[in-house]
């Protein structure tokens, strides 16, 4: 019998009684507000930062003031900012990994967590938002969901094959205890509520 | 050849002989508690989403040979190799295979519980192939050669200076570095090379979704995501519990997990895989490994429940004063010392002692295990299967016989405490009173309560049954 067989065979004999275990409709639960300053709140409290945007400037001179240093690689997958680099120059994350600044649109938000979602229908190589240095997320206000009840709702969870939900930066608290923000990937995360 | 059971106190006595690993230790597990408790008390919906947790996972378990079909069923056709492991070496021969087809040499891993279960590393290594774990912890055990201490937080026994030896013998760091973030850094520095030119990718799995196919890795720190996003081939081992019904239902374990976990509303990365990306290869390799025959066990098959959080460690008074490393197995703390056992029973028949029953571990648990009454059912087990040490199997029969007789525990009682106030050290700390190391005896009392009590109650003795149960009550 292969490992499969016996291993499926031994979970039915050693199985509890299935009727004693029946299975609760799916819940949704908890705060239902769905507001961006439910959602700024929580990113912040993840280590995350929303985009200080003066009215009337563009989004690349936005960003462009969040990361002053002359010289940096910023690659834009949104139409909203243009970058110092194509995408046609990065096909693979070894080209890719140099990239200081990604500039890339979330699907959705959520606003208990502060997360933001990422697919490869955003990211086209799923490895730039863990190999970027730092990230610039647009985000529609009308896309923030409330809770994690309901953004498992959103159609994206059956439609990606690669789907991330990002909460603020990378961190770890690895050594002794204290936490740093920027640990493997991204080392600093912005947001932008940007409407679609 | 019979292996020796761990000797889990020695194994104590000497991380408690070193003050201020031992300090930072319990503080900062202790710490990790408080945090969950200031994220519980956000959610007035907490229990409820523990009942519902415990009820998705009993379901699962009692179901399990049918999801693990539905979940192979899509993951298939979503482009997922779906591999079954009877045990650990079946694990690692997949894996030794799966690499050797695509003559990959060098491996990046991110953390799993599972792959040391099956102690992969040294299997692959002596097959030439070079594994490099990337979580910080992780890497810090590696390079130290150690399991991890911690199912989250796997180097939190460590200090800072400890971290800075590690990395100054392996990344030529300066040996007195005292700045953590430094040290970081120099992880990251080190690790991006080795992700970038990688040939394949591995990582665990927190839950995996039967009606969509779907794997999730929850993870902090990115190297999870670089390990299975940069190599063109990723590896996903995970256990065969870790499987939900719906979709839906992962709201309710991602909002229990990191909050439990580390006191956070959740992890930096919630990582969801339903196939590979364009140009790549993704298999799951479902590990049963002793799983099978414990839902079978019907005192300890809710320990499957599992969600690995880590909440019972990080509570657990003798946890936070022994380390991981002395329970001698890749699960330590509450939930090891539940699930050690089935692994090996005779190597793992001490870790049931190695609690007070305080039963916190049972209260914190996201997914309501009752940790604390399977150790007490475990040391039932193990007594009945003879796997006792000779002096506690004697104390125990002593008392046995003792407590069974009330005349004479009454004159045994008066006895002890007469001896506690007058013999001497030696003959009250010594072999034969595995309580008395590193315990205090109770200071003796003047009279015992049963005496007390016969003195000013004269009725005493006529109380009837009733009224017993009731003072007890109140």
């Amino acid at each position: 019998m292969s490992a499969r067989d016996s291993i499926l065979a031994t979970l039915r004999r050693n199985s509890p009684p299935p009727a004693d275990h029946p299975l609760p409709e799916p819940a949704v639960l908890g705060e239902a507000d769905a507001s961006p300053e439910r959602f700024s709140a929580s990113l912040l409290q993840m280590g995350g930062t929303m985009l200080d945007r003066q009215q009337g400037a563009t989004l690349d001179q936005a960003i462009a003031l969040r990361f002053p240093k002359p010289g940096l690689m910023i690659r834009s997958l949104v139409p909203e900012a243009t970058g110092t680099v194509r995408i046609a120059d990065l096909p693979t994350p070894q080209a890719a990994e140099p990239v200081d600044v990604t500039i890339v649109r979330a699907a959705f938000g959520i606003a208990e967590t502060g997360s933001i979602f990422l697919s490869e229908a955003q990211l086209h190589l799923n490895a730039i938002a863990h190999l970027t240095q730092h990230m610039v997320v647009l985000l529609d206000p009308a896309q923030i969901t409330a809770n994690m009840h309901t953004a498992y709702l959103r159609p994206e969870f059956h439609t990606a094959r690669y789907g991330v939900l990002m909460s603020g930066p990378s961190a770890t608290a690895d050594i002794q205890g204290v936490l740093i923000r920027g640990a493997q990937g991204v080392r600093s995360l912005t947001v932008c509520f940007a409407p679609e | 050849m019979k292996e020796k059971p761990v000797n889990h106190a020695a194994a104590a006595v000497a991380f408690i002989a070193d003050k201020p690993h031992l300090d930072f230790h319990d503080a900062r597990l202790w710490d990790m508690r408080q945090k969950r408790d200031a994220q519980m008390h956000l959610l007035p919906e907490w229990q409820d989403l523990r009942s519902r947790a415990s009820a998705i996972k009993e379901h699962a378990l009692a179901n399990l040979a049918d999801y693990l079909e539905e979940f192979e069923r899509n993951a298939k056709s979503n482009g997922i190799h779906v591999h079954w492991a009877a045990d650990g070496a079946d694990h690692n021969r997949i894996v030794g295979e799966i690499l050797e087809a695509r003559g990959a040499k060098t491996l990046i891993k991110s953390k799993s519980m599972v792959t040391e279960e099956c102690d992969l590393r040294p299997y692959l290594a002596a097959r030439g192939v070079t594994v490099t774990e990337t979580d910080l912890g992780e890497r810090i055990q590696q390079l130290d050669d150690q399991l991890p201490s911690h199912i989250v937080v796997p180097s939190v026994h460590k200090l800072t200076s400890d971290v800075a030896r590690i990395f100054a013998r392996s990344y030529g760091t300066d040996p007195n570095a005292d700045d953590p973030h430094q040290l970081a850094e120099a992880q990251r520095l080190a690790a991006r090379p080795v992700i970038l030119h990688a040939d394949a990718g591995m990582t665990g799995g927190n839950f995996f979704v039967a009606e969509t196919g779907t794997f999730v890795v929850c993870t902090n720190e990115g190297n999870a995501d670089l390990s299975a996003t940069v190599p063109g081939v990723h590896i996903a081992t995970i256990g065969i519990e870790r499987v939900v019904p719906r979709m839906a239902d992962l709201g309710v374990f991602i909002r229990l997990l990191s909050r439990s976990a580390l006191g956070s509303p959740i992890t930096q990365y919630t990582s969801h895989f339903r196939g590979p990306q364009d140009g790549s290869e993704m298999h799951v390799v479902l590990v049963d490994n002793g799983r099978s025959a414990r839902l079978g066990m019907a005192d300890f098959w809710t320990s499957l429940k599992c969600i690995r959080c880590g909440a019972c460690m990080n509570t657990c008074p003798v946890y936070r004063r022994s380390g991981g490393l002395s329970y001698g197995a890749v699960y330590s703390g509450p939930i090891g010392a539940i699930i050690d056992p089935t692994f090996n029973e005779r190597k793992y028949s001490t870790l049931p002692y190695a609690s007070t029953m305080n039963g916190s571990c049972t209260n914190v648990c996201p997914v309501k295990i009752n940790i604390h009454e399977q150790l007490y059912k475990w040391r039932q087990v193990l007594v009945e299967h003879h796997q006792m040490p000779f002096v506690k199997r004697e104390i125990m029969h002593m008392a046995g016989k003792l407590m069974g007789q009330p005349k004479l525990y009454r004159a045994a009682i008066n006895g002890t405490e007469t001896a506690l106030s007058t013999l001497p050290r030696f003959a009250l700390y010594n072999w034969l009173n595995p309580w008395g190391k590193n315990r205090e005896l109770p200071a003796p009392v003047k009279e015992t309560f049963h005496s007390w009590y016969r003195r000013n109650r004269p009725t005493a003795g006529r109380a009837t049954p009733e009224t017993v149960k009731t003072e007890t009550k109140a």
